[in-house]
């Protein structure tokens, strides 16, 4: 175990060392990454400017999921760069997993450490500054149960999210491209939980309430932290499911991801 | 072979089917298929067995598509037959995959196993500890192979600014510091120039020598195998055709030996010129257990088979009947003989030839 988690961190250590090779090139993809998250939730914020809510939640409320989306998915995309289906498929297209199958070492634990695009962080750092200013123009009633939670839901959020990037990466090893769907889930789901459940119709709310479970990991915690009633009618201690969630999607995810692994054992791609 | 050494490569009746799907030709014919597709069953190996026993350095040869890929695969673990079964050092090595892989080295020549990005040096440092080899082993192994493969050139240099000849050396390293027992190679030298190539199979058979590694190779270059190889095998379609030594194939299929001889002067006097095997034009060239094939003025190749005439008697023959200023004996063209062997399926039919 420690063995593993020593070697994760010098897998990591020689792709950071690798990415600062290119330092220019490092730097502008950072500038963007923060860039972008901050134009998004600007044009998020412009649109306040013209309506006074969104579903009766203000600018600082939905800031409050803007900002809490963003840590979690960025800082995914940051841990599992690995197992990005895209990147993944590629390599699995030109027979670069082979190299994986033939180290002393576990296939997950390499996949991870193969990947660790520091820019990516630039859109966490973002998220910070939106969160923060969620807590600083809002009033939200601080508990520390609450304040237990914030950490608890970006863990969830980390999971949720990663595990549709392991699926959508063990995926390729059918189709070998990676396929538009598991953006949908991924980059949309992100998109979605940005914005209060309630806004959305009714078939969309059921599809990421029972089949991606996407409303426990942000609405349904913000809804806790900002004393608001649930106009969806869900139990109270939903509020609370989100690392049950969280880690629930995962272990399926990875069961997945060793059905992969034997299936590419047994036809090669 | 010693009948009491257990091999430490047994592959018995190793058979390996893919699914494919045939895909139809033209426009009308893709359209086709992504509405139905017809499915064929390709036997890429098909009942395969043989046994390596331990420090033997052994070719695996076979046309594009024979299914040598297929078979390093499962040797190494990448791919599970459809049946039989592989033991390779004691272990199933798909079954074992981690503990398995800590006991090879493999190296396709395709595909460098380095990071692309980094130094050399880098790479081999992190595997170093992925395969958990000891410091002082480390180092050790290191010097020497900075000595044999003159590493110290372009150990700082990243991945991605090596020639295509210091990447192999750099792979070769990294599959070897952590002292496998068995070496596999998949084209070892393909693309490299003459000088590369030449370095890279002294290496080879240097840890052959000194370490005791057990080295199975595919390749398409012969010179590869007639240095490195005592023994070979042929694979095609999926069958194994031959396994024996490299030597005994040429006896069997080689092709004659040749005896060029370059005469003093003109002794059998005419004009000179190209003759055909039929031809000869003048008396006194003949001699027995041989065939002129060729004469270019001066010069006349002789063909002629070891079992019927040894090279010395031939030129003992020759020498009693013409002035001589020089000759060469040429061996035939390894290349020659296994491309018949594939193109007029000599060996088909026969099952697999043990030598």
């Amino acid at each position: 175990m420690v063995h593993s988690l020593r070697l994760y961190r010098r897998l990591i250590g020689m792709e950071v060392r690798a990415q600062l090779q290119y330092r220019a090139s490092f730097l502008l993809d950072m500038a963007t990454s923060v860039l972008i998250v901050a134009i998004e939730f600007g044009t998020v914020a412009m649109v306040f400017g013209r309506f006074e809510s969104l579903g009766g939640w203000r600018l600082e409320e939905v800031a409050l999921l803007y900002g809490m989306a963003a840590m979690g998915f960025r800082t995914m995309d940051l841990l599992f760069s690995g197992f990005d289906p895209s990147d993944f498929g590629e390599r699995i297209r030109l027979g670069q997993f082979d190299q994986v199958l033939l180290r002393p070492a576990s296939a997950t634990l390499q996949v991870l450490g193969s990947r660790f695009h520091l820019r990516r962080l630039g859109g966490a750092f973002q998220g910070v500054l939106i969160f923060a200013l969620a807590v600083w123009i809002g009033d939200i009633a601080w508990t520390p149960a609450k304040a237990a939670l914030v950490p608890v839901v970006l863990l969830s959020q980390i999971a949720f999210f990663g595990a549709l990037f392991v699926a959508g990466a063990t995926v390729t090893f059918w189709t070998v491209q990676s396929i538009e769907a598991v953006n949908i889930l991924t980059y949309g789901g992100n998109e979605l939980i940005n914005y209060p459940m309630h806004i959305y119709q009714l078939w969309l709310r059921r599809f990421f309430t029972f089949v991606v479970p996407a409303v426990f990991i942000n609405y349904a915690p913000a809804l806790y932290i900002l004393d608001k009633a649930d106009p969806l009618g869900l139990p109270p201690w939903s509020r609370f499911l989100a690392p049950v969630v969280g880690a629930g999607m995962l272990a399926l995810a990875a069961a997945f991801w060793r059905v992969g692994i034997r299936r590419y054992q047994s036809t090669g791609t | 072979m010693r009948a009491d050494a257990a091999p430490i490569i047994a592959v018995d009746d190793v058979r390996k089917h893919f699914v494919g799907r045939r895909q139809r030709a033209g426009l009308l014919g893709a359209l086709r298929d992504l509405a139905r597709s017809e499915r064929t069953l390709v036997r890429a190996v098909d009942g395969v067995s043989f046994r390596i026993a331990a420090g033997e350095v052994v070719g695996y040869l076979g046309p594009n598509g024979a299914g040598k890929s297929t078979t390093l695969k499962m040797l190494t673990g990448l791919l599970v037959p459809t049946s039989g079964t592989v033991v390779v050092d004691g272990r199933v090595p798909w079954r074992e995959r981690k503990a398995y892989v800590a006991g090879i080295g493999a190296v396709f020549g395709q595909r460098s196993t380095l990071w692309w990005d980094l130094p050399v040096i880098e790479s081999l440092e992190l595997l170093r500890h992925m395969y958990r080899v000891p410091a002082e082993r480390f180092t050790a192994n290191l010097a020497d192979f900075r000595a044999l493969l003159d590493l110290d050139a372009f150990l700082s240099t990243p991945v991605r600014s090596l020639s295509l000849g210091q990447r192999m050396r750099a792979d070769l390293a990294a599959a070897l510091l952590h002292e496998p027992r068995i070496l596999f190679l998949d084209e070892p030298t393909i693309g490299l120039d003459v000088v590369a190539k030449e370095r890279i199979r002294d290496f080879i058979r240097h840890i052959n020598q000194a370490r005791g590694t057990t080295v199975v190779l595919t390749t398409h270059d012969l010179s590869d195998v007639q240095r490195l190889c005592e023994r070979v095998m042929i694979i095609d379609h999926g069958k194994l055709l031959y396994d024996g030594r490299l030597a005994v194939l040429q006896e069997r299929f080689g092709g004659r030996r040749a005896l060029v001889v370059d005469l003093e002067d003109d002794a059998a006097g005419g004009a000179g010129g190209p003759v055909d095997a039929g031809g000869v034009e003048a008396a006194g060239l003949e001699v027995e257990g041989a065939e002129l094939v060729e004469r270019d003025g001066l010069r006349l190749t002789y063909k002629f088979r070891r079992d019927e005439v040894s090279a010395s008697a031939l030129i003992g023959r020759l020498s009693a009947a013409l002035r001589i200023r020089d000759l060469e004996v040429r061996e035939p063209d390894i290349e020659a003989t296994v491309r018949r062997i594939y193109e007029e399926r000599l060996l088909e039919g026969e099952g697999a030839e043990r030598t």
